[in-house]
């Protein structure tokens, strides 16, 4: 099936190049232009990657803590990021922000608020795996004397780990396809840059063609890699089955 | 600190509320849209001919790899192309519903499959025909446990109408917008923007778990 | 008169309403065996729990060394115990599940090594000797590198008494180590704890529903019903002559069932 997809995908791009230089001389003009947006839409899916894995798991450490007050706070900051729309919460980061005297630089504010916002999603997938895993392993740890910190690094989070994978990859493609709203804190990403290039030329089908098939290479791309670290992590799940 | 009651109050919510109206009717139309339009994408997907359940089932794999704002794009300027005039409202609930049908179909298909085959076997047994199998006894019993992920949808739907405004749709995002177009501030209109989303999609997710109990009470009684 | 091992001190513990632990007292000997029965869902499964502070109690206190675990010293006053305190008693106690609850994420050997270093702090290579050692005692040396979820059940609570043997406790708590197992497993588990009681000088409490094994490795039964010990002795005369009436009728259950 996967192959089938790829020569298929592959196939379309082509015929989808071809079509375009068959009938269209600005391809020059306007492929770099979507390839150069690709590097930012790369750029920021990278980096806010990074800070949605850290944020989720920060929050959902906070929210499964004894502590009263840690989860009353990650609870607010879950609340938060979901209740209100990312887009939003992008142009708050842009625009407001400057008001209150704090000016982010557009890709900052970017990562900074795709990360934030998928934080808050993902850190209820955590949350989830980590009181997924058996309690008889923090049990057995009890038993073992093992101190707090290390059952839950080295006993619980890696077993959880194997759980999450699923829904943080679904996160993760989502997150991608998120990165297509950038462009209102004035990035110029594969988005903004096709409907730049759609309003000089007028080639809708092709430009915008070119660009899903873009998105659906970076997310098919995504699923593979969870798909490698699913097979990697699959013995983990040893108690669960 | 640069916060204006005065401006926020007199100015930026009537606006704002006005945005809401249109905000909400796209909520709900283009969710009846990817309901409506789920479901026979579901049947095509779990039907008996192999080759239409394999396209069916990779559009809506395209259709979810790709970013409905780029969608939204392509069918605002691909429309007039082709010759079919719509208002942006339009384009804009058509766009978000046929991307949201596309995972609904999935969530009807994970409801039609969690159906026991023994009710299959129990429906051939007594000689039912497919269509009532599917009508009378399959479709009933699939949407009870799917009313939560639906529901949700109804709630990320809410929160995905800001993208219409990339195409001028009059929300509440696009009003916003316009207000700090045209004084230049700010603060108030977005982070009003913002609360007012917060208060409705947590007013959206209590009834949601309202419908939800409802329906699982009249299941299981 | 000995400091008993291990004391009870009308240690009560509730769920809510339930009272699963009422008053409950009990001492046990440094290097006795004492076999805990009783009927299913009785809460005799409890008294291993407390003991190993996966639970609370409510009221009393619990006595190891003649050191109070759930409570501290202050002056002449017991104060509730500081997490330190608790872990420094913990330290002498091992328990083997009836889950196993063996870490599915490590190898048998990596999880005989896991509490060791990171618990005890010892070196790799000694806690790697120490728990190979074990693994040649309960007959696994073999699979040291496989993963628990490759071995058979009775494997598993072989690795998981190592696993509990490698922080050298004192005191060895089963709850009912073989209730998860296909029968046909039964057997090599029951060896490995017999040869434990016999040939070792810890302290064994073991709730079980092998009434042969009890009577066979037991130095004493305590039979355990509705929060309280019924009755207690020594294993011969309690399966041939029960004192009490509901021991009695008990009795008769299981030995004609089994």
């Amino acid at each position: 099936m996967n192959t089938v997809r790829i020569s298929a995908l592959v196939g379309a791009i082509a015929f989808l190049v071809g079509l375009a230089f068959a009938t269209f001389s600005e391809l020059k003009v306007f492929l770099p232009a979507l390839l150069k947006g690709l590097v930012v839409t790369l750029q920021v899916a990278g980096l806010s990657f990074v800070l949605f894995l850290f944020c989720s798991l920060l929050a959902a450490l906070g929210r499964t803590s004894a502590n009263l007050a840690l989860r009353f706070a990650a609870g607010i900051y879950v609340e938060i990021f979901r209740g209100t729309s990312l887009l939003v919460q992008l142009f708050w980061l842009f625009f407001v922000l400057p008001e209150f005297g704090v000016v982010l630089t557009p890709m900052t504010a970017a990562v900074l608020g795709m990360g934030l916002n998928f934080g808050a999603y993902g850190a209820e997938v955590v949350r989830g795996a980590i009181l997924s895993v058996p309690r008889g392993q923090t049990e057995a740890c009890i038993a073992l004397n093992m101190p707090e910190w290390k059952r839950l690094f080295r006993i619980v989070l890696p077993q959880a780990f194997a759980i999450m994978v699923p829904g943080m990859t679904n996160l993760t493609i989502e997150l991608v396809k998120a990165t297509a709203m950038v462009s209102a804190v004035t990035l110029v990403d594969i988005t903004s840059a096709a409907v730049k290039q759609n309003l000089i030329h007028y080639r809708t089908v092709e430009i915008f063609l070119i660009t899903m098939l873009l998105y659906y290479c970076l997310c098919q791309v995504v699923r593979y890699g969870s798909k490698l670290l699913e097979v990697r992590v699959s013995r983990y799940r040893g108690a669960l089955n | 600190m640069n916060w204006d009651w005065t401006f926020a109050i007199h100015t930026v919510m009537p606006r704002l509320l006005s945005g809401i109206i249109t905000t909400i009717e796209v909520t709900i139309l283009a969710f009846l849209l990817a309901v409506l339009l789920g479901l026979p994408l579901m049947l095509l997907r779990v039907g008996k001919n192999r080759s239409i359940s394999v396209i069916v089932g990779e559009i809506v794999e395209f259709l979810r790899s790709t970013p409905l704002l780029v969608q939204i794009f392509f069918l605002f300027y691909l429309l007039p192309e082709v010759g079919i005039t719509l208002p942006p409202f339009a384009t804009g609930v058509l766009a978000i519903g046929v991307y949201y049908a596309a995972l609904c179909s999935e969530v009807f298909r994970a409801g039609f499959e969690a159906v026991p085959r023994g009710q299959w076997e129990a429906c051939t047994a007594l000689n039912l025909g497919r269509y009532r199998t599917m009508r009378d006894v399959i479709i009933p019993q699939m949407l009870p446990p799917i009313v939560p992920s639906l529901g949700n949808y109804l709630i990320v739907i809410f929160k995905e109408t800001p993208l219409l405004s990339f195409v001028a749709v009059a929300e509440m995002m696009q009003a916003a917008k316009l207000i700090g177009a045209e004084f230049y501030r700010f603060s108030e209109a977005i982070t009003l923007t913002g609360l007012l989303f917060l208060i409705l999609s947590l007013i959206c997710a209590a009834l949601v778990r309202w419908v939800e109990f409802i329906v699982n009470r009249r299941i299981y009684r | 008169m000995k400091t008993p091992k291990i004391r009870f001190d009308k240690v009560t513990k509730r769920y809510g309403e339930l009272t699963v632990l009422d008053s409950l007292d009990l001492d046990i000997a440094p290097g006795e065996v004492v076999a805990v029965i009783g009927p299913s869902g009785s809460g005799k499964t409890t008294v291993l729990r407390v003991l190993m502070t996966l639970e609370r109690i409510n009221e009393g206190v619990i006595w190891i060394d003649g050191e109070p675990m759930n409570r501290m010293r202050q002056g002449d006053a017991l104060v509730p115990a500081s997490q330190a305190h608790v872990r420094k008693l913990r330290s002498k106690i091992g328990m083997v599940f009836q889950s196993f609850n063996l870490f599915p994420h490590m190898t048998v050997l990596g999880n005989c090594i896991e509490a060791p270093i990171h618990s005890l702090g010892l070196p790799r290579a000694e806690a790697e000797a120490r728990a190979e050692g074990l693994l040649a005692k309960v007959g696994l040396a073999d699979k040291r590198n496989h993963y628990p979820s490759q071995l058979s059940g009775g494997q598993q609570q072989r690795v998981a008494i190592a696993r509990a043997l490698a922080m050298q406790p004192e005191i060895l708590l089963f709850d009912e180590p073989t209730s998860a197992l296909d029968p046909e497993m039964v057997g090599e588990v029951l060896e490995v704890i017999r040869e434990l009681a016999r040939t070792h000088s810890y302290t064994m409490l073991l709730v079980t529903h092998q009434m042969g094994f009890a009577r066979e490795v037991a130095d004493r039964v305590c039979f355990f019903e509705g929060g309280k010990f019924v009755e207690q002795g020594e294993p011969n005369a309690f399966f041939t002559q029960p004192q009490s009436p509901r021991a009695a009728q008990f009795l008769s259950k299981v030995l004609q069932a089994g």
